[in-house]
């Protein structure tokens, strides 16, 4: 930027000569104006020379005082003129000077890739992230999310899901069993920590008729301790039950969510099993994801991977529903020949360690920072 | 469940060409097909595949290797010619009479191995040595590397004979995981029967071996040799008895030997391996009592006596109750029943004179002891589950028998003693054709033929069939199969779950009602996803940790001061180990743990948050509703720095001040409203929303810093302290130097709330211009903020809208002792209107006088 551009039109230097009795003073006011460098500072000059009471008017009206009658004019005139050249020069230095400081601001410069001074974000644990994410998925597909208590009874856990103490079937889960004295009434058995999510498909049908489609996401307890297994992890489970849910249905649903999550290209295989609370069971692999199933170590070779349980929801269960409901004052709602349903659970962590590859189940309950910033 | 190929071969009739000629490759097949049935195999394995040209030779000389210590020349014996090869096993046997010597396996120059390896003369350390001596391993047997395989002349293998062939070799080993649903898969006869129904297609036909046994029946019967009595026919509705004489115990011959070891058995002597291979055959377990230590020579199944106890086949004496099954002689217990034989009853050395057992015990009763005993067995794991106690029961009884007359001579003695005091008959079930395909939802539907032939391939058979359903009997060896729905699973399995295709469920437009849901815990959860993002934008790395802690974790804590405030935490009867013992009932322990480990790992500046459940056991007499048990909250830790540039200067570190903010930013946004002081309305104490900070106390919050530690307590209370909802500080430096953490730590740990937020509004911004009074003044030290707050707000002035603390000043040089400057700025504001400066004087002026009233200030 050019200096000159702001320049006025005109200096004090080009212009015509002043009266006499003002020279000496607009020089004076010159090197004033030039010797302050603030505009505070120009500005108290200003009013020194310029104002109401400046050293220009004072000189003008002794000036005035002192002439006789005819020069009045002219000394008035020249006394004017004087003040507009004042006025000239400040503008002058005060533009000058705010050219000086722009100029001084635009000069000054940073090492722009230095870093930065930097509030860090924090990061959701890749458990809640993909846990959000599955929610996401079955809440497009009309799922709602429930929930119920890590520390559970007996029935809830068992014995509502067709899993009677001295059933060969409980020794699929070891179970962690909690001190605390017997609980009263039908609900009641000993404490535990919930073995699977499944006591809140339980609490569910106990608390609304059907229709049901929930998914109930949370912590679940057994008793194992190894590379691939955790005391506590995370299970997702999930009900519908209406009128004419089939077999085909639980297939939809799963493919439906196989394809969200893993990836268009992925296919299911659901493989006839058993687990004490459905009927038909089953265990749904998909295919491999890491291989496309010409058979790696993930997938032991086979090009699938198991990745959850489930089945029509048994006719028991619906049994014992409706028989607490019924001990409850609510009217039956469950009877297998109007309504059928499924369910299915799967690991949230397993989920995860698949779809990012995490290898040790441990780091998700490490509390390692460094493992939550990888997934910021 | 260990499965045998060669033997399952044995009892599948197959066309030929159905499967590949190649074991492994046959096995293969047969696995796909199993899978697709739900039969899970967790592996296939080959036995001693790929092992030609080895055969039994006998060992006729031994001497040292002249080079090398630990060789031996070992002259063996093809039965032509004797040659000399080169062992380095340590258990090469001393050579005895031809004839008599101990035998060994020798892979010829020519053999090949398992491994692939193809044997030749070789030199070894300057000796020629024509193939080798071959150890388990090298044989494809087992791992066993520790010597060479020695045979006896009893193993029953000729000299010279091909040993794979003699062994029963190769063979394929399926590993199965078979659910507890399905004991009949825990038999070789039950997989085969899987097998058949997978290949009934294919014209596959289960052949079941007929008993050989009457050649060798005794003319004496059974029944006058022994006697059983059933007391309890509830526990043992049914015990059958064979009685075998003149047996001659002797380990059994290799061939079995080694069948056993690849199902998973220890041979023990013919005998013992009979019953076993009967179990694995049948899946029904069987035990032999020498009977000439049966007092009496008799068998009473009943309970144990008060006090009785028995001495099990592990050499372990175990106290009896009466819910035990006992099996006894005349005297005392030799069995108990389903889980355990009695030492003092085994067969031994000498036993020639055996009772068989062949019984049904009932699983519930089964199960509970043997987890009185903490015993599982192979026996316990079959009864609990169910075995077939009428056609299985007996050809397991036959097999048995067979088998020991084969490997131990003898003879049977005539007619079984079978008491059967409770029948259990088959069942029948109806099934309708039109519920399968309700269920199953196949398009097509499955025809009324496809599902009568899935279910007569597996054994079941048509008592009566109608227009829209059939009427079942079903095999007892399927105890599964008890309602309508395990025959629709049956045809499911059948038709092959693949070949049903999906459908998206239809969505009732009703959909599932949220009535039902719990709303507060849908409320709760709401806010629990709240307060992680929150949290996040805060700089917190959200951490999921353990619910289970030890009990020293939560102690130390406490350990400040006494502690006896602290809620017992609620422990568990069979923790995993010591640290995971107790239910947390305070997400600190664990976060200050984390933060040490982070730190151990190099990081600084960090900030953990978790948001989870506390256990708390609720007071009261009614029992534990467990749904009351578990409170949710967040909780974080922080230490280090806030955000700076290159390099934190010690004004960055981070002060209580932070920690605060941090809380305040919380509080705001889970919808707490914190107010200066409590008040008395009877709000929902249950739900509170309105809370107040007051000072931590070393009683409650043993954990902070005894001047820099803070709880929040609910506002909205009569006479008492409200409900402390969380607390927030520094954490205790004793604490701190006994974790081994840096300075300065903070900490704060709040109850979500399980109330939803106020709902957000819509309020005009101001439209008119407000103002603002600063306002200066001395007041006692120990006179708190809210307390100044709360005495300006009682003035009700409409017109201030906002009180803003700009300083807290305690400079001793320019404040006298017990005292604190502050400087507040008040602003004024009318809604409807520019205030006048005389306006706002004149309320800026009430509120201070106010104040005056309140305390005595000073003003400046
Ligand atoms: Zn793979």
């Amino acid at each position: 930027m050019s200096l000159s551009s702001n320049a006025p039109p005109s200096s004090a230097a080009d212009a015509a000569p002043l009266h006499p009795i003002y020279a000496e003073l607009v020089t004076q006011l010159a090197a004033d104006l030039s010797a302050v460098t603030s505009e505070p500072a120009l500005r108290t000059v200003h009013a020194r020379y310029l104002g109401k009471d400046g050293e220009i008017r004072k000189r003008l009206a002794e000036a005035l005082r002192a002439a006789p009658g005819p020069e009045k004019r002219t000394i008035g005139q020249a006394g004017n003129t004087a003040l507009s050249r004042g006025e000239e020069l400040f503008a002058a230095r005060l533009n000058a000077l705010h050219d000086a400081a722009r100029g001084a601001d635009l000069a000054r410069s940073v090492d722009v890739t230095l870093p930065g001074r930097r509030t860090r974000l924090g990061g959701l644990h890749l458990l809640t992230q993909v846990r959000r994410e599955l929610e996401s998925i079955f809440a497009e597909i009309g799922f709602v999310v429930a929930s119920g208590p890590q520390v559970e009874s007996e029935f809830y856990n068992f014995e509502a899901l067709a899993m009677p103490d001295d059933h060969p079937a409980r020794d699929m889960q070891d179970t962690f069993y909690l001190q605390s004295p017997p609980l009263p009434g039908s609900t009641g058995g000993r404490l535990v920590l919930r073995t699977h999510t499944s006591p809140v498909q339980i609490r569910t049908m106990l608390a609304q008729p059907p229709p049901v489609r929930i998914i109930a996401p949370g912590k679940v307890y057994r008793k194992d301790d190894d590379p691939t297994h955790s005391p506590m992890f995370n299970q997702i489970e999930g009900l519908v039950v209406d009128d004419g849910v089939s077999f085909a249905d639980l297939k939809g649903t799963l493919l439906y969510f196989a394809r969200r999550f893993f990836g268009p290209s992925v296919d299911i295989r659901l493989r006839p099993s058993f687990f004490p609370f459905t009927e038909p069971s089953a265990e749904v692999d998909v295919t491999c994801v890491f291989c496309q199933q010409k058979g790696c170590r993930l997938c032991k070779g086979t090009g699938y991977i198991e990745i959850l349980g489930c089945g029509m929801v048994d006719t028991a269960v619906f049994a014992h529903v409706d028989a607490e409901r019924q001990r409850r004052g609510l009217p039956p709602a469950y009877d297998p020949e109007n309504v059928s349903g499924f369910a299915f659970g799967m690991g949230i962590d397993r989920m995860a360690m698949l779809r990012y590859g995490v290898n040790d189940l441990r780091l998700l309950f490490a509390g390692d920072a460094r493992f939550t910033q990888m997934f910021r | 469940m260990k499965i045998s190929w060669n033997w399952l071969r044995e009892l599948v009739q197959l066309p030929a060409g159905v499967l590949p000629v190649d074991p492994v490759a046959a096995a293969r097949e047969v696995e796909k097909r199993l899978i697709r049935r739900g039969v899970a195999v967790d592996a296939v394995v080959p036995v001693g595949v790929g092992l030609s040209g080895a055969i039994v030779a006998e060992v006729r000389g031994k001497r040292p290797h002249p080079k090398a210590d630990k060789l031996t020349l070992v002259d063996v014996f093809d039965g032509q010619t004797v040659t000399q090869v080169v062992c380095g096993a340590p258990n090469v046997p001393a050579p005895g009479e031809p004839g008599t010597s101990p035998r060994v396996v020798w892979a010829k120059p020519g053999a090949t191995l398992p491994s692939g390896l193809s044997l030749s003369v070789r030199e070894v350390r300057g000796i020629p040595s024509p193939g080798m001596l071959c150890a388990e391993d090298e044989l494809g047997l087992s791992s066993d590397h520790a010597g060479i395989l020695i045979l006896s002349p009893d193993d029953g293998l000729a000299i010279g004979s091909d040993f794979a062939m003699g062994a029963g070799l190769p063979d394929v080993i399926f590993e199965l995981d078979i659910t507890p649903n399905r004991p009949d898969l825990l038999g070789h006869v039950g997989v085969a029967r899987e097998v058949v129904a997978a290949f009934a297609n294919e014209g596959a036909t289960l052949v079941l071996p007929q008993p050989e046994f009457s050649r060798r029946t005794a003319s004496s019967s059974a029944a006058q040799a022994a006697r059983i009595v059933i007391e309890d026919s509830l526990a043992c509705p049914r015990y059958v008895g064979h009685v075998l004489t003149g047996l001659r115990v002797a380990p059994s011959p290799i061939k079995e030997r080694l069948l056993l070891t690849r199902l998973g058995a220890r041979p023990i002597n013919n005998l013992v391996d009979a019953t076993n291979l009967a179990m694995f055959f049948v899946g029904q377990p069987l035990h032999a009592f020498d009977l000439h230590v049966l007092r009496g020579s008799q068998i009473v199944v009943r309970r144990a006596r008060a006090g009785e106890s028995m001495t099990t086949l592990d050499d372990v004496q175990r106290p009896l109750s009466s819910d035990d099954l006992l099996i006894a002689d005349a005297e005392r217990g030799v069995a108990i029943a389903g889980v355990m034989g009695g030492r003092d009853s085994e067969v031994r050395p000498t036993t020639t004179e055996v009772l068989l057992e062949a019984a049904y015990f009932d699983p519930v009763f089964v199960r509970r002891t043997a987890r009185r005993c903490k015993l599982h067995t192979e026996a316990s794991h079959r009864f609990e589950r169910g075995v077939d106690p009428n056609d299985g029961l007996l050809l397991a009884a036959r097999y048995c028998c067979d088998v020991m007359l084969r490997l131990a001579g003898g003879q049977i003695l005539s007619g079984a003693i079978d008491v059967y005091p409770r029948p259990i008959e088959k069942k029948t079930l109806a099934l309708r054709y039109a519920r399968t395909n309700q269920i199953l939802g196949k398009q097509p539907p499955v025809s009324i033929h496809e599902q009568q032939a899935a279910l007569t391939a597996l054994g079941l058979t048509i008592e009566t069939t109608a227009v829209d359903h059939a009427v079942f009997q079903i095999p007892s060896s399927r105890p599964d199969l008890t309602r309508e729905i395990d025959l629709i699973e049956e045809v499911g399995r059948s038709v092959g779950y693949d070949d049903i295709a999906p459908r998206v469920p239809q969505l009732h437009m009703a959909g599932p009602t949220r009535a039902g849901c719990d709303a507060a815990s849908t409320t709760l959860q709401k806010n629990a996803e709240r307060a992680r993002d929150l949290c996040v934008a805060l700089g917190f790395d959200e951490v999921q940790l353990f619910s289970m802690t030890s009990p020293d974790r939560l102690r130390a804590v406490s350990q400040t001061s006494d502690g006896d405030a602290l809620p017992v935490p609620l422990p568990l009867e069979n923790p995993l180990r010591e640290d995971l013992s107790v239910l947390r009932t305070l997400l600190l322990p664990g976060l200050l743990d984390a933060l040490r480990k982070n730190l151990h790992h190099g990081q600084t500046d960090l900030r953990l948050c978790e948001v989870g459940e506390v256990f708390l056991v609720p007071s009261g007499e009614r029992g534990i509703d467990p749904a009351c048990i578990q409170t949710t909250r967040i909780a974080g830790v922080l230490c280090g720095n806030r955000s700076y540039f290159l390099k934190p200067s010690p004004t960055d570190a981070l002060d209580f001040a932070d920690v605060r903010g941090i809380v305040e930013e919380l509080l705001d946004g889970l919808g707490y409203v914190v107010v200066p002081q409590a008040t008395p309305v009877a709000a929902d104490p249950a739900q509170p929303r309105e809370v107040i900070i007051q000072q931590a106390h070393a009683s409650t919050q043993p954990w902070l810093h005894p001047g820099l530690g803070a709880v929040i307590r609910a506002a909205t209370t009569q006479a008492t302290d409200g409900a402390i909802l969380g607390y927030f500080g520094e954490v205790h430096p004793t604490l701190r130097e006994r974790l081994d953490l840096p300075a300065a730590v903070f900490a704060f740990e709040i109850n979500v709330p399980g109330l939803a937020r106020p709902a957000r509004s819509y309020r005009e911004p101001p439209r008119f211009p407000g103002t603002s009074r600063d306002l200066s003044f001395l007041i006692a030290a120990d006179i708190r903020a809210d307390q100044i707050r709360a005495a300006l707000l009682s003035a009700r002035e409409p017109l201030l809208v906002d009180v803003r603390i700009l300083e807290d000043y305690r400079n001793p040089s320019h404040i006298p002792t017990g005292q604190k400057g502050l400087l507040l700025s008040l602003s004024y504001r009318a809604s409807d209107r520019t205030l006048t400066d005389e306006e706002a004087q004149k309320a800026h002026d009430r509120v201070v006088a106010t104040l005056q009233t309140a305390f005595p200030v000073k003003l400046r």
